[in-house]
């Protein structure tokens, strides 16, 4: 608590407060647009953060991205189209509650239930990351080894799509990763001659050609212009919002831990939380034929989990630099950057930096509350803002933005040629997160793996001689003989496939 | 744009059956089988088994070749997307020997003229917007952006 109280001091000044309500406001407004999802909104503040301390740099992101996950619910409920994915499972009920006249309610709902799932999330993440830290500063190349294969691993498992498609965007990730100078010999390795591939494809341009870029080619083919806004009234929006929470506790609580679990495995992040979350709603529910008719059930708790999740994918994040979703997974980069490498160490050598992180979660959900309620009530304006001029302004943003990082033109080529193909991987139904995560965690794998089997002369089996170790390879040698058999079993039944779909 | 499998499992595996190739090439440590190489011949395995399970789905699926999503109906559709890269090229040709506050603005001008927007609301959003960049980039982080023919105006 006293360290929590002193990481107060290091967040709690003007410059740092300054940033983090920026960044606030810039998350309302990419997550209340729809298409601009929060971790396009993250990969696009992060030229930024290069210019910023540590600490702020984080807390710009932490804050961009809680408001993004809750403003994403506002142009569910009022026009029916999602601001951001995460906000999806429940669009349709939140819109049937509109025309029941019941608009205010469904998004006070919305905001309140955000700042609880995001406060239980936090403090799971206090208590959870450090007990964890202290428990794995034991762990060797090959226990981090495997812990990295099996996050891997996880993140084609719950990806959507065959899982072939999920390994081979892993293996793109894990191939992109090895650009550049190798960590065993120092050679050059696929550098094609090109003096600024050696020191490797930067992260920056890379991001934002994977979540900005594919998004805009997207949105400037079919652009959407968003219908008529309903006036809100300030007063309705607080009435009946606690008596309607405090009759779901029990959902808001399920899904509040819920969420946080979620957003802890790596490659499931918000959107899969909320989903989940609204299905067990309607399980557990007393009155599951209500659901689909406007009632606030589903939206209590799924509105919870998707904010817990963003702070339950810092756990594994912070404690073995393996990112719980695609937003960790760019913290990750941006920290990287900042010459902090994430694991059990920094809790150790930066606990300041850690506890700040806390800190910022704490105030970011906080400070939610006033700036989420004027955010709904000036969502009239922004909703109306034309999309047809908008993704032109992004485009430069992310232009000049990938370029600023290192001041090379390489890298706009590195953003142009990333989200072209990132592009036309998901057109094709590969998923994009095993790719982000393979290609942060790739030098990681790849220096612990050769530590190991260098070390251990060529033994494969010394990879399972250390308790710990071994069972983490046996549990990821097990996922990847149940991925094998469900994909085998299912290319073998390819008609009835194609019937449900 | 929704290839058949069988295509894009064919580009997995000549793109791996590359990197194979380029990855013997490099040098082992002394006495032992491995080196730089090791990594990458591992994750091209993986790629190339891959896009032979991709292959075989694909011809297995007799989905057609090439599938054309529903925005490539849309009118203008396909024009509106080629224009991005189309900016980013132009960006990248254009702005070290022209300068970014004579290419930008037209570019941007260009660009929403193409997605429709009103010829004065498109002259405003492109000012706008390229003097906002300009003052949060070049002033306000200090990143060098190009003047270009502009450099020897203002020095």
């Amino acid at each position: 608590m006293d360290a929590l109280l002193s990481a107060a001091g290091t967040v709690l000044v003007p410059d740092v407060l300054l940033v983090i309500v920026a960044a606030a406001i810039y998350g309302l407004a990419i997550g209340s647009v729809p298409g601009l999802t929060a971790t396009m909104g993250t990969a696009l503040i992060v030229p930024l953060t290069f210019f910023l301390d540590p600490v702020p740099a984080i807390g710009a992101i932490v804050a961009a991205t809680s408001m993004a996950i809750f403003a994403g619910d506002i142009p569910g409920a009022l026009l029916r189209i999602p601001g951001t994915p995460a906000s999806a499972a429940y669009t349709d009920e939140a819109f049937r509650m509109r025309e029941k006249g019941q608009v205010e309610l469904a998004l006070g709902v919305n905001l309140v239930c955000s700042v609880i799932g995001g406060l239980v999330g936090v403090a799971i993440l206090i208590f959870a990351a450090p007990q964890i830290a202290r428990f794995s500063l034991g762990f060797s190349s090959y226990e981090y080894f495997w812990l990295a294969l099996l996050g891997l691993s996880c993140a084609v498992i719950v990806s959507t799509g065959p899982a072939v498609k999920g390994v081979l965007s892993l293996s793109i990730g894990l191939m992109l990763s090895t650009i550049g100078i190798d960590v065993v010999m120092g050679i050059r390795r696929f550098t094609f001659g090109d003096t600024e591939l050696i020191g490797g494809i930067s992260i920056i341009p890379v991001l934002i050609g994977m979540f900005a870029i594919t998004e805009i080619l997207r949105k400037s083919a079919d652009p959407q212009q968003p219908g008529e806004v309903p006036r809100l009234r300030m007063r309705a929006m607080m009435h009946g919002v606690g008596g309607t929470i405090w009759r779901y506790k029990g959902g808001v609580a399920r899904s509040s831990v819920l969420g946080s679990v979620i957003g802890a495995l790596p490659g499931a992040g918000a959107d899969i939380a909320s989903w989940i979350a609204f299905a067990l709603a309607k399980r557990f529910s007393k009155t599951p034929e209500k659901f689909g008719t406007g009632h606030p059930e589903g939206i209590v708790s799924a509105s919870s989990a998707n904010n817990a999740s963003l702070s339950g994918a810092y756990v594994p994040s912070l404690v073995f630099g393996i990112p719980g979703d695609t937003i960790t997974a760019i913290l990750i980069g941006v920290l990287l950057m900042k010459g902090i490498t994430p694991g059990p160490m920094v809790f150790v050598m930066d606990a300041g930096l850690v506890n700040a992180i806390f800190v910022v979660f704490i105030l970011a959900n906080l400070i939610m509350l006033p700036l989420g309620l004027l955010a709904i009530l000036g969502s009239r304006r922004l909703l109306v803002l034309p999309q047809r001029a908008l993704f032109p302004v992004i485009l430069l943003f992310c232009v000049i933005g990938a370029f600023a990082a290192n001041n090379t033109v390489f890298d706009i080529w590195v953003m142009l040629i990333l989200g072209l193909l990132a592009f036309v991987l998901e057109e094709n139904d590969f998923p994009l997160a095993p790719m982000i995560l393979a290609l942060i965690l790739g030098p990681l794998i790849e220096e612990n793996f050769m530590k190991s089997i260098i070390k251990s002369d060529g033994q494969a089996l010394e990879f399972f001689a250390r308790p710990i170790g071994g069972t983490l390879g046996v549990v990821t040698l097990l996922v990847w003989v149940a991925l094998a058999i469900v994909s085998l079993r299912k290319a073998r039944r390819p008609q009835t496939e194609r019937g449900i779909a | 744009m929704k290839f058949n499998d069988a295509i894009l499992g064919g580009v997995f595996v000549v793109v791996s059956l590359l990197i194979l190739l380029e990855a013997r090439t490099f040098p082992t440590l002394p006495d032992q089988p491995l080196g730089p190489g090791t990594f990458p011949t591992i994750i091209a395995g993986v790629m190339l088994l891959g896009g032979a399970a991709l292959i075989l789905s694909g011809l297995r699926s007799r989905a057609p070749i090439m599938a054309l999503a529903g925005w490539i109906r849309t009118p203008g559709g396909v024009r509106r997307m080629l224009a991005v890269p189309a900016f980013a090229v132009a960006y990248i040709l254009l702005a070290k020997p022209i300068g970014f506050p004579i290419v930008v603005p037209v570019l941007l001008l260009l660009m929403l003229l193409n997605n429709g927007v009103r010829p004065l609301a498109s002259v405003l959003t492109a000012a706008g917007a390229s003097l906002a960049i300009w003052l949060l980039f070049a002033r306000f982080l200090m990143v060098p952006l190009p003047l270009g023919i502009l450099t020897e105006v203002i020095y």
